[in-house]
Protein backbone atom coordinates (compact mmCIF):
# COMPACT_ATOMS: atom_id res chain seq x y z
CA UNK A 1 0.00 0.00 0.00
CA UNK A 2 2.34 2.69 -1.34
CA UNK A 3 -0.29 5.15 -1.51
CA UNK A 4 -0.86 5.32 2.00
CA UNK A 5 0.89 8.42 3.70
CA UNK A 6 4.13 8.19 5.75
CA UNK A 7 3.59 9.34 9.11
CA UNK A 8 5.99 9.43 12.22
CA UNK A 9 8.95 10.44 9.92
CA UNK A 10 9.69 13.51 11.65
CA UNK A 11 8.40 13.19 15.59
CA UNK A 12 9.67 10.15 16.70
CA UNK A 13 9.78 10.80 20.72
CA UNK A 14 8.62 7.67 22.83
CA UNK A 15 9.83 6.25 25.78
CA UNK A 16 12.31 3.68 23.90
CA UNK A 17 13.81 6.48 21.82
CA UNK A 18 14.39 8.70 25.19
CA UNK A 19 16.55 5.46 26.73
CA UNK A 20 18.24 5.56 23.20
CA UNK A 21 18.97 9.27 23.01
CA UNK A 22 20.39 8.96 27.12
CA UNK A 23 22.09 5.81 26.14
CA UNK A 24 23.62 7.80 23.32
CA UNK A 25 25.08 10.33 25.81
CA UNK A 26 26.18 8.11 28.48
CA UNK A 27 29.43 7.07 26.87
CA UNK A 28 30.72 10.32 26.32
CA UNK A 29 30.35 11.24 29.99
CA UNK A 30 31.63 8.20 31.25
CA UNK A 31 34.88 8.76 29.44
CA UNK A 32 34.78 12.99 30.37
CA UNK A 33 34.31 11.56 33.94
CA UNK A 34 37.08 8.97 32.93
CA UNK A 35 39.59 11.61 31.83
CA UNK A 36 39.55 14.00 34.33
CA UNK A 37 39.93 11.10 37.43
CA UNK A 38 43.17 9.94 35.66
CA UNK A 39 44.11 14.18 34.90
CA UNK A 40 43.91 14.68 38.61
CA UNK A 41 45.59 10.92 39.45
CA UNK A 42 48.46 12.10 37.14
CA UNK A 43 49.07 15.94 38.18
CA UNK A 44 49.06 14.63 41.67
CA UNK A 45 51.21 11.29 41.41
CA UNK A 46 53.56 13.28 39.26
CA UNK A 47 53.70 16.64 41.28
CA UNK A 48 53.32 18.15 37.98
CA UNK A 49 53.46 21.98 38.75
CA UNK A 50 50.57 23.76 38.57
CA UNK A 51 51.79 26.14 36.35
CA UNK A 52 52.47 23.73 33.79
CA UNK A 53 49.53 21.81 34.18
CA UNK A 54 46.53 22.57 36.53
CA UNK A 55 44.92 19.51 38.05
CA UNK A 56 40.73 19.78 37.82
CA UNK A 57 40.53 20.56 40.82
CA UNK A 58 42.39 23.88 40.60
CA UNK A 59 40.63 24.88 37.85
CA UNK A 60 37.63 24.54 39.59
CA UNK A 61 38.78 26.55 42.56
CA UNK A 62 40.37 29.44 40.10
CA UNK A 63 36.88 28.79 38.56
CA UNK A 64 35.37 30.29 42.24
CA UNK A 65 37.74 32.48 42.89
CA UNK A 66 37.46 34.60 39.93
CA UNK A 67 34.19 33.68 39.33
CA UNK A 68 33.03 37.88 39.03
CA UNK A 69 35.85 39.09 36.60
CA UNK A 70 35.47 35.80 34.69
CA UNK A 71 31.37 36.30 34.35
CA UNK A 72 32.16 40.09 33.24
CA UNK A 73 34.55 38.44 31.01
CA UNK A 74 32.10 36.35 29.31
CA UNK A 75 29.45 38.86 29.02
CA UNK A 76 31.91 41.17 26.91
CA UNK A 77 33.26 38.12 25.05
CA UNK A 78 29.37 36.79 24.43
CA UNK A 79 28.63 40.33 23.44
CA UNK A 80 31.44 40.11 20.88
CA UNK A 81 30.16 36.62 19.47
CA UNK A 82 26.72 37.41 19.12
CA UNK A 83 27.17 41.21 17.33
CA UNK A 84 29.56 39.76 15.11
CA UNK A 85 27.89 36.91 14.23
CA UNK A 86 24.39 38.63 13.52
CA UNK A 87 26.31 41.04 11.40
CA UNK A 88 28.46 37.95 9.62
CA UNK A 89 24.94 36.39 8.49
CA UNK A 90 23.22 39.39 7.73
CA UNK A 91 26.40 40.73 5.21
CA UNK A 92 26.43 36.90 4.15
CA UNK A 93 23.22 36.65 2.66
CA UNK A 94 23.22 39.88 1.26
CA UNK A 95 26.31 39.04 -0.79
CA UNK A 96 24.96 35.61 -1.35
CA UNK A 97 21.62 37.55 -2.63
CA UNK A 98 23.24 40.07 -4.66
CA UNK A 99 25.89 37.41 -6.65
CA UNK A 100 22.71 35.30 -7.53
CA UNK A 101 19.73 37.95 -8.11
CA UNK A 102 22.57 39.75 -10.20
CA UNK A 103 24.07 37.92 -13.06
CA UNK A 104 26.71 41.19 -14.06
CA UNK A 105 27.47 41.76 -10.34
CA UNK A 106 27.45 38.03 -9.38
CA UNK A 107 30.10 37.66 -12.17
CA UNK A 108 32.51 40.35 -10.57
CA UNK A 109 31.89 39.79 -6.42
CA UNK A 110 31.87 35.69 -6.76
CA UNK A 111 35.58 35.35 -7.84
CA UNK A 112 36.36 37.92 -5.48
CA UNK A 113 35.36 36.54 -2.56
CA UNK A 114 36.83 33.74 -3.02
CA UNK A 115 39.79 34.97 -3.61
CA UNK A 116 39.06 37.28 -0.16
CA UNK A 117 38.73 33.48 1.65
CA UNK A 118 42.83 32.79 0.30
CA UNK A 119 43.88 35.71 3.25
CA UNK A 120 44.51 34.54 6.60
CA UNK A 121 42.50 36.44 8.23
CA UNK A 122 43.93 35.95 11.88
CA UNK A 123 46.61 38.25 10.39
CA UNK A 124 44.30 40.97 9.91
CA UNK A 125 43.83 41.35 13.56
CA UNK A 126 46.62 43.83 14.20
CA UNK A 127 45.41 45.71 11.25
CA UNK A 128 42.26 46.00 12.49
CA UNK A 129 43.25 47.14 15.69
CA UNK A 130 44.77 50.17 13.89
CA UNK A 131 42.44 51.27 12.39
CA UNK A 132 39.17 50.93 14.77
CA UNK A 133 41.23 51.05 18.16
CA UNK A 134 40.46 48.44 21.36
CA UNK A 135 36.85 48.61 21.47
CA UNK A 136 34.00 46.34 20.00
CA UNK A 137 34.40 47.69 16.38
CA UNK A 138 37.40 45.49 15.52
CA UNK A 139 36.13 42.50 16.96
CA UNK A 140 33.34 42.46 14.95
CA UNK A 141 34.61 42.87 11.86
CA UNK A 142 37.48 40.22 12.40
CA UNK A 143 34.92 38.36 12.68
CA UNK A 144 32.90 39.12 9.93
CA UNK A 145 35.69 38.64 7.47
CA UNK A 146 36.30 35.08 9.12
CA UNK A 147 32.42 33.82 9.61
CA UNK A 148 30.52 35.48 6.28
CA UNK A 149 31.95 32.81 4.16
CA UNK A 150 30.32 30.12 5.53
CA UNK A 151 26.79 31.99 5.11
CA UNK A 152 27.37 32.71 1.73
CA UNK A 153 28.53 29.96 -0.12
CA UNK A 154 25.94 27.55 1.90
CA UNK A 155 22.90 30.14 0.87
CA UNK A 156 24.10 30.23 -2.58
CA UNK A 157 25.14 26.05 -2.89
CA UNK A 158 20.91 25.59 -1.83
CA UNK A 159 19.47 28.28 -3.78
CA UNK A 160 21.36 27.45 -6.96
CA UNK A 161 19.99 23.63 -6.66
CA UNK A 162 16.52 24.17 -7.04
CA UNK A 163 15.56 21.42 -9.58
CA UNK A 164 15.40 22.33 -13.04
CA UNK A 165 11.79 21.17 -13.76
CA UNK A 166 10.79 23.17 -10.90
CA UNK A 167 12.18 26.42 -12.72
CA UNK A 168 10.57 25.33 -15.78
CA UNK A 169 7.15 25.14 -14.04
CA UNK A 170 8.00 28.13 -13.16
CA UNK A 171 9.28 30.30 -16.54
CA UNK A 172 6.21 28.72 -18.04
CA UNK A 173 3.75 30.59 -16.22
CA UNK A 174 5.89 33.92 -16.72
CA UNK A 175 7.22 34.18 -13.17
CA UNK A 176 9.80 36.92 -12.91
CA UNK A 177 13.48 36.68 -11.62
CA UNK A 178 12.53 38.03 -8.64
CA UNK A 179 9.60 35.76 -7.85
CA UNK A 180 11.23 32.75 -8.58
CA UNK A 181 14.20 34.22 -5.92
CA UNK A 182 12.17 35.32 -3.29
CA UNK A 183 9.11 32.19 -3.52
CA UNK A 184 11.69 29.81 -4.43
CA UNK A 185 15.56 29.87 -4.27
CA UNK A 186 15.93 31.54 -0.71
CA UNK A 187 13.24 29.44 0.94
CA UNK A 188 14.83 26.17 -0.75
CA UNK A 189 18.25 27.29 0.49
CA UNK A 190 17.01 27.98 3.96
CA UNK A 191 18.46 24.38 5.18
CA UNK A 192 21.79 24.85 3.77
CA UNK A 193 21.50 28.72 5.29
CA UNK A 194 20.86 27.34 8.64
CA UNK A 195 24.15 25.02 8.02
CA UNK A 196 26.34 27.46 7.04
CA UNK A 197 25.44 29.45 10.50
CA UNK A 198 26.17 26.58 12.78
CA UNK A 199 29.60 26.91 11.18
CA UNK A 200 29.33 30.33 11.32
CA UNK A 201 28.58 30.59 15.09
CA UNK A 202 31.82 28.06 15.74
CA UNK A 203 33.88 30.61 13.69
CA UNK A 204 32.17 33.66 15.23
CA UNK A 205 33.64 32.09 19.04
CA UNK A 206 37.21 32.09 17.16
CA UNK A 207 37.25 35.64 15.73
CA UNK A 208 36.09 37.13 19.13
CA UNK A 209 39.01 35.23 21.20
CA UNK A 210 41.50 35.85 18.21
CA UNK A 211 40.38 40.12 18.12
CA UNK A 212 40.87 39.69 21.70
CA UNK A 213 44.39 38.40 21.47
CA UNK A 214 45.05 41.16 19.13
CA UNK A 215 44.24 44.02 21.65
CA UNK A 216 41.98 44.28 24.39
CA UNK A 217 41.60 45.58 27.63
CA UNK A 218 38.74 42.98 28.42
CA UNK A 219 37.07 39.68 26.87
CA UNK A 220 37.87 36.06 27.91
CA UNK A 221 40.32 36.23 25.42
CA UNK A 222 42.48 38.75 27.44
CA UNK A 223 42.31 36.98 30.69
CA UNK A 224 43.72 34.02 28.77
CA UNK A 225 46.49 36.56 27.69
CA UNK A 226 46.82 38.69 31.05
CA UNK A 227 46.81 35.01 33.41
CA UNK A 228 49.32 33.03 30.98
CA UNK A 229 51.94 36.24 31.55
CA UNK A 230 51.08 35.23 35.48
CA UNK A 231 51.52 32.24 34.90
CA UNK A 232 48.19 31.45 36.29
CA UNK A 233 47.50 28.57 34.25
CA UNK A 234 44.25 27.38 36.09
CA UNK A 235 42.83 30.68 35.34
CA UNK A 236 43.83 30.30 31.95
CA UNK A 237 42.27 26.84 31.84
CA UNK A 238 38.91 27.96 33.32
CA UNK A 239 38.54 30.73 31.07
CA UNK A 240 39.11 28.09 28.16
CA UNK A 241 36.39 25.95 29.73
CA UNK A 242 34.15 29.05 29.70
CA UNK A 243 35.19 29.72 25.88
CA UNK A 244 34.29 26.25 25.01
CA UNK A 245 30.87 26.90 26.99
CA UNK A 246 30.38 29.48 24.83
CA UNK A 247 30.91 27.65 21.78
CA UNK A 248 28.48 25.13 22.99
CA UNK A 249 26.03 27.27 23.48
CA UNK A 250 26.24 29.30 20.46
CA UNK A 251 26.45 26.06 18.38
CA UNK A 252 23.08 24.52 20.19
CA UNK A 253 20.97 28.21 19.92
CA UNK A 254 21.56 27.95 15.99
CA UNK A 255 20.68 25.07 15.91
CA UNK A 256 17.68 25.51 18.03
CA UNK A 257 17.14 28.78 15.35
CA UNK A 258 16.92 26.10 12.62
CA UNK A 259 14.34 23.85 13.88
CA UNK A 260 12.43 26.46 14.28
CA UNK A 261 12.90 28.32 10.52
CA UNK A 262 13.06 24.99 8.64
CA UNK A 263 10.63 22.51 10.35
CA UNK A 264 10.18 20.99 6.91
CA UNK A 265 14.20 19.77 6.52
CA UNK A 266 15.42 16.50 6.63
CA UNK A 267 16.96 15.86 10.18
CA UNK A 268 19.73 14.01 10.98
CA UNK A 269 19.83 11.75 14.29
CA UNK A 270 23.59 11.58 15.78
CA UNK A 271 22.96 8.06 17.58
CA UNK B 1 -5.31 16.86 -45.55
CA UNK B 2 -3.37 13.90 -44.71
CA UNK B 3 -0.17 14.00 -42.66
CA UNK B 4 2.41 12.31 -44.95
CA UNK B 5 4.73 10.98 -42.16
CA UNK B 6 2.55 9.46 -40.08
CA UNK B 7 1.38 6.03 -40.91
CA UNK B 8 0.02 3.58 -38.54
CA UNK B 9 0.60 -0.04 -39.08
CA UNK B 10 -2.64 -0.88 -41.38
CA UNK B 11 -1.34 1.34 -44.03
CA UNK B 12 -4.54 3.54 -43.19
CA UNK B 13 -3.95 7.78 -42.33
CA UNK B 14 -3.55 7.66 -38.56
CA UNK B 15 -4.61 11.33 -38.76
CA UNK B 16 -7.11 13.33 -40.81
CA UNK B 17 -6.46 16.98 -39.37
CA UNK B 18 -9.32 18.41 -38.32
CA UNK B 19 -10.41 22.09 -37.71
CA UNK B 20 -10.84 21.09 -34.10
CA UNK B 21 -7.03 20.02 -33.79
CA UNK B 22 -5.46 21.69 -30.75
CA UNK B 23 -2.03 21.51 -30.94
CA UNK B 24 -0.61 21.26 -34.50
CA UNK B 25 2.90 20.44 -35.14
CA UNK B 26 4.45 21.36 -38.54
CA UNK B 27 8.14 19.73 -39.11
CA UNK B 28 9.41 20.51 -36.54
CA UNK B 29 13.34 19.94 -36.09
CA UNK B 30 15.39 20.00 -32.45
CA UNK B 31 19.20 20.80 -33.24
CA UNK B 32 20.91 20.58 -30.20
CA UNK B 33 24.58 20.67 -28.56
CA UNK B 34 25.12 20.22 -32.91
CA UNK B 35 23.02 16.58 -32.60
CA UNK B 36 19.63 16.32 -34.48
CA UNK B 37 17.30 15.51 -31.52
CA UNK B 38 14.02 15.82 -33.24
CA UNK B 39 13.90 15.09 -37.16
CA UNK B 40 11.13 16.77 -39.11
CA UNK B 41 8.12 16.18 -36.42
CA UNK B 42 4.57 16.27 -37.55
CA UNK B 43 1.74 16.03 -35.29
CA UNK B 44 -1.67 16.61 -35.09
CA UNK B 45 -3.60 16.53 -31.74
CA UNK B 46 -7.34 16.92 -31.48
CA UNK B 47 -8.94 18.91 -28.84
CA UNK B 48 -9.88 16.86 -25.41
CA UNK B 49 -7.87 13.61 -26.76
CA UNK B 50 -5.54 11.50 -24.89
CA UNK B 51 -2.49 11.05 -27.07
CA UNK B 52 0.85 9.44 -25.64
CA UNK B 53 4.79 9.37 -27.22
CA UNK B 54 6.19 5.95 -26.30
CA UNK B 55 9.63 5.26 -27.41
CA UNK B 56 13.12 4.37 -26.19
CA UNK B 57 15.30 5.88 -23.75
CA UNK B 58 17.05 8.74 -26.20
CA UNK B 59 14.14 9.53 -28.78
CA UNK B 60 13.68 12.48 -27.92
CA UNK B 61 9.98 12.03 -26.16
CA UNK B 62 10.73 14.64 -23.66
CA UNK B 63 12.37 17.23 -25.40
CA UNK B 64 9.52 16.97 -28.04
CA UNK B 65 7.09 18.00 -24.96
CA UNK B 66 8.98 20.58 -23.56
CA UNK B 67 8.53 22.36 -27.50
CA UNK B 68 4.90 21.64 -26.92
CA UNK B 69 5.61 23.87 -23.81
CA UNK B 70 7.50 26.46 -24.91
CA UNK B 71 10.37 25.06 -22.60
CA UNK B 72 12.33 24.72 -25.92
CA UNK B 73 12.24 26.07 -29.18
CA UNK B 74 12.26 23.81 -32.34
CA UNK B 75 15.48 24.96 -34.81
CA UNK B 76 13.10 24.61 -37.44
CA UNK B 77 9.33 23.72 -38.16
CA UNK B 78 6.21 25.43 -36.40
CA UNK B 79 3.96 24.70 -33.57
CA UNK B 80 0.21 25.91 -32.91
CA UNK B 81 -1.61 25.62 -29.65
CA UNK B 82 -4.90 26.45 -30.61
CA UNK B 83 -3.47 29.13 -33.11
CA UNK B 84 -0.74 30.35 -30.85
CA UNK B 85 2.76 29.72 -30.20
CA UNK B 86 3.48 27.22 -27.13
CA UNK B 87 5.20 30.67 -24.87
CA UNK B 88 2.18 32.85 -25.38
CA UNK B 89 -0.38 29.57 -24.87
CA UNK B 90 1.90 28.86 -21.98
CA UNK B 91 1.70 32.64 -20.09
CA UNK B 92 -2.38 32.35 -21.32
CA UNK B 93 -2.19 29.04 -18.67
CA UNK B 94 -3.53 27.27 -21.31
CA UNK B 95 -0.55 24.57 -20.65
CA UNK B 96 -0.29 22.41 -17.08
CA UNK B 97 3.14 20.47 -16.86
CA UNK B 98 3.89 17.10 -14.53
CA UNK B 99 6.89 15.89 -13.92
CA UNK B 100 8.72 12.73 -13.13
CA UNK B 101 9.58 14.44 -10.24
CA UNK B 102 6.46 15.82 -8.33
CA UNK B 103 8.69 19.00 -7.36
CA UNK B 104 6.47 20.47 -4.42
CA UNK B 105 7.96 22.98 -2.10
CA UNK B 106 8.71 21.47 1.28
CA UNK B 107 7.64 24.14 3.20
CA UNK B 108 4.27 24.79 1.70
CA UNK B 109 1.44 22.27 2.37
CA UNK B 110 -0.71 20.40 -0.09
CA UNK B 111 -3.23 22.82 -0.61
CA UNK B 112 -1.10 25.97 -0.89
CA UNK B 113 1.45 23.37 -3.29
CA UNK B 114 -1.42 23.25 -5.59
CA UNK B 115 -2.29 26.36 -5.67
CA UNK B 116 0.86 27.77 -6.20
CA UNK B 117 1.47 27.76 -9.82
CA UNK B 118 -1.60 30.11 -9.77
CA UNK B 119 -0.99 32.30 -7.84
CA UNK B 120 2.37 33.56 -10.09
CA UNK B 121 -0.03 33.41 -13.26
CA UNK B 122 -2.14 35.52 -11.84
CA UNK B 123 -1.35 37.79 -9.11
CA UNK B 124 -4.82 39.48 -8.49
CA UNK B 125 -6.22 36.41 -6.90
CA UNK B 126 -6.44 36.59 -2.93
CA UNK B 127 -4.95 34.07 -0.37
CA UNK B 128 -8.51 32.83 0.20
CA UNK B 129 -9.09 32.41 -3.44
CA UNK B 130 -6.11 30.58 -4.22
CA UNK B 131 -7.16 28.32 -1.38
CA UNK B 132 -10.61 27.54 -2.33
CA UNK B 133 -9.21 26.51 -5.55
CA UNK B 134 -6.12 24.25 -4.49
CA UNK B 135 -8.91 22.67 -2.17
CA UNK B 136 -10.89 22.33 -5.31
CA UNK B 137 -8.32 20.84 -7.37
CA UNK B 138 -7.43 18.34 -4.58
CA UNK B 139 -10.72 17.32 -4.48
CA UNK B 140 -10.16 16.29 -8.19
CA UNK B 141 -7.50 14.45 -7.65
CA UNK B 142 -9.03 12.52 -4.45
CA UNK B 143 -6.68 14.39 -1.94
CA UNK B 144 -9.36 16.40 -0.19
CA UNK B 145 -8.46 15.25 3.15
CA UNK B 146 -4.93 15.95 2.94
CA UNK B 147 -4.80 19.77 2.05
CA UNK B 148 -2.39 20.80 5.46
CA UNK B 149 -0.01 17.82 5.23
CA UNK B 150 3.83 18.88 4.19
CA UNK B 151 5.57 16.97 0.92
CA UNK B 152 6.95 14.72 3.75
CA UNK B 153 4.14 13.51 5.46
CA UNK B 154 2.85 12.50 1.75
CA UNK B 155 3.81 8.98 -0.39
CA UNK B 156 4.83 9.44 -3.82
CA UNK B 157 1.65 8.61 -4.99
CA UNK B 158 0.31 11.70 -3.37
CA UNK B 159 2.43 13.97 -3.53
CA UNK B 160 1.78 13.18 -7.64
CA UNK B 161 -1.39 13.79 -7.35
CA UNK B 162 -0.53 17.17 -5.68
CA UNK B 163 1.33 18.20 -9.08
CA UNK B 164 -1.22 17.00 -11.07
CA UNK B 165 -3.83 19.50 -8.98
CA UNK B 166 -1.37 22.38 -9.33
CA UNK B 167 -1.04 21.92 -13.01
CA UNK B 168 -5.00 21.76 -13.14
CA UNK B 169 -5.23 24.50 -10.88
CA UNK B 170 -4.44 26.82 -14.02
CA UNK B 171 -7.63 25.30 -15.68
CA UNK B 172 -4.91 24.62 -19.25
CA UNK B 173 -6.50 23.34 -22.26
CA UNK B 174 -3.50 20.73 -22.35
CA UNK B 175 -2.13 18.88 -19.69
CA UNK B 176 1.60 17.73 -20.81
CA UNK B 177 3.18 15.32 -18.53
CA UNK B 178 6.68 14.27 -19.18
CA UNK B 179 6.67 10.13 -17.24
CA UNK B 180 4.28 11.35 -14.54
CA UNK B 181 4.01 7.73 -13.19
CA UNK B 182 7.52 6.55 -13.64
CA UNK B 183 8.96 6.82 -10.18
CA UNK B 184 6.40 4.59 -8.69
CA UNK B 185 5.22 1.13 -8.46
CA UNK B 186 3.27 -0.92 -10.27
CA UNK B 187 -0.07 -0.93 -7.97
CA UNK B 188 0.63 3.00 -7.34
CA UNK B 189 0.92 3.44 -11.32
CA UNK B 190 -1.97 1.59 -12.09
CA UNK B 191 -4.10 3.62 -9.63
CA UNK B 192 -3.03 6.82 -10.41
CA UNK B 193 -3.51 5.75 -14.18
CA UNK B 194 -6.70 5.44 -13.87
CA UNK B 195 -7.50 8.42 -11.57
CA UNK B 196 -5.86 10.33 -14.45
CA UNK B 197 -8.52 8.49 -16.89
CA UNK B 198 -11.28 9.71 -14.62
CA UNK B 199 -9.88 13.83 -14.26
CA UNK B 200 -9.25 13.74 -18.23
CA UNK B 201 -13.30 12.21 -18.48
CA UNK B 202 -14.64 14.74 -16.27
CA UNK B 203 -12.45 17.87 -16.94
CA UNK B 204 -12.59 17.11 -20.78
CA UNK B 205 -8.80 18.50 -20.77
CA UNK B 206 -6.76 17.42 -23.85
CA UNK B 207 -4.04 15.17 -22.33
CA UNK B 208 -0.33 14.18 -23.93
CA UNK B 209 1.48 12.08 -22.09
CA UNK B 210 4.70 11.04 -22.53
CA UNK B 211 5.49 7.09 -21.62
CA UNK B 212 7.58 4.06 -21.35
CA UNK B 213 5.41 1.62 -20.15
CA UNK B 214 2.88 -0.27 -23.26
CA UNK B 215 0.62 -1.00 -20.48
CA UNK B 216 0.09 2.19 -19.61
CA UNK B 217 -0.12 3.81 -22.75
CA UNK B 218 -2.87 1.61 -24.05
CA UNK B 219 -4.84 1.54 -21.22
CA UNK B 220 -4.96 5.48 -20.72
CA UNK B 221 -4.58 6.90 -24.70
CA UNK B 222 -6.91 7.23 -27.35
CA UNK B 223 -3.62 7.78 -29.90
CA UNK B 224 -0.27 6.54 -29.16
CA UNK B 225 2.80 8.00 -31.29
CA UNK B 226 5.71 5.88 -31.50
CA UNK B 227 8.94 7.57 -31.24
CA UNK B 228 12.60 6.06 -32.66
CA UNK B 229 16.08 6.70 -32.40
CA UNK B 230 19.04 8.51 -33.87
CA UNK B 231 17.07 10.90 -35.03
CA UNK B 232 14.33 10.94 -32.86
CA UNK B 233 11.35 10.86 -34.77
CA UNK B 234 7.94 9.46 -34.98
CA UNK B 235 8.05 6.05 -36.23
CA UNK B 236 4.29 5.13 -36.33
CA UNK B 237 1.13 5.73 -34.77
CA UNK B 238 -1.67 3.24 -33.45
CA UNK B 239 -4.97 4.43 -33.03
CA UNK B 240 -6.28 2.15 -29.39
CA UNK B 241 -10.30 1.16 -30.25
CA UNK B 242 -10.79 0.30 -27.03
CA UNK B 243 -14.14 1.98 -26.01
CA UNK B 244 -13.92 4.26 -22.79
CA UNK B 245 -15.06 4.77 -20.11
CA UNK B 246 -12.00 2.53 -19.52
CA UNK B 247 -10.84 0.61 -16.02
CA UNK B 248 -7.75 -1.47 -15.69
CA UNK B 249 -10.27 -5.20 -16.29
CA UNK B 250 -9.28 -3.33 -19.79
CA UNK B 251 -6.00 -4.68 -20.05
CA UNK B 252 -7.82 -8.58 -20.37
CA UNK B 253 -9.45 -8.06 -22.60
CA UNK B 254 -8.52 -9.51 -26.16
CA UNK B 255 -8.26 -6.85 -28.05
CA UNK B 256 -5.82 -5.18 -25.86
CA UNK B 257 -3.19 -8.07 -25.68
CA UNK B 258 -3.30 -7.72 -29.18
CA UNK B 259 -2.20 -3.96 -28.97
CA UNK B 260 0.22 -4.59 -26.84
CA UNK B 261 1.64 -7.13 -29.32
CA UNK B 262 1.47 -4.78 -32.29
CA UNK B 263 2.87 -1.94 -30.28
CA UNK B 264 5.35 -3.81 -28.53
CA UNK B 265 6.65 -5.06 -32.29
CA UNK B 266 6.43 -1.50 -33.12
CA UNK B 267 8.59 -0.17 -30.11
CA UNK B 268 11.52 -2.76 -31.32
CA UNK B 269 11.65 -1.75 -34.75
CA UNK B 270 12.05 1.67 -33.52
CA UNK B 271 15.00 1.20 -31.54
CA UNK B 272 17.13 0.37 -34.84
CA UNK B 273 18.61 3.80 -35.77
CA UNK B 274 16.98 5.04 -38.67
CA UNK B 275 18.54 7.26 -41.64
CA UNK B 276 15.92 9.01 -43.93
CA UNK B 277 12.20 8.33 -42.58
Amino acid sequence: MSDQPITNLSEPRSASNWAAATGSWLPAVILLLATIIVWEAVVRLFAISAFIIPAPSEIAQSLVAQWATLMQATLVTAGEILFGFLVSVVVGIAIALVIVRFDWLGRALYPLVVLFQNVPKVALAPIFILWFGYGLAPKIGLILVIAFFPVTLSMLAGMQSVDRSLLSLMNSVGASRTQILFRIRVPHSLPNLMAGTKIAATLSVIGAIVGEFAGASDGLGYVIQFASTQLDTALVFAALLLVSVLGIAFYYAAEILERIIVPWAPKFSHA
Amino acid sequence: MRMEPIRAAGGRPAHIRHDDDLISVKGVSVVMARQLVLQNIDLAIPKGSFVSLIGPSGCGKSTLLKVLAGLVNPTSGSVSIAGLSPVEAARKRMIGLVFQDANLLPWKNAVDNASMLLGIADRSLSRADLRARGQEMLELVGLGDSAHKRPNELSGGMRQRVAIARALALDPAVLLMDEPFGALDAITRDQMGQSLLDIWQRTGKTIVLVTHSIDEAIHLSRHVHVMGIKPGRITESLDIGLPYPRDLSVTEDPEFVRLVVQLRVMLRASHQPGGAS
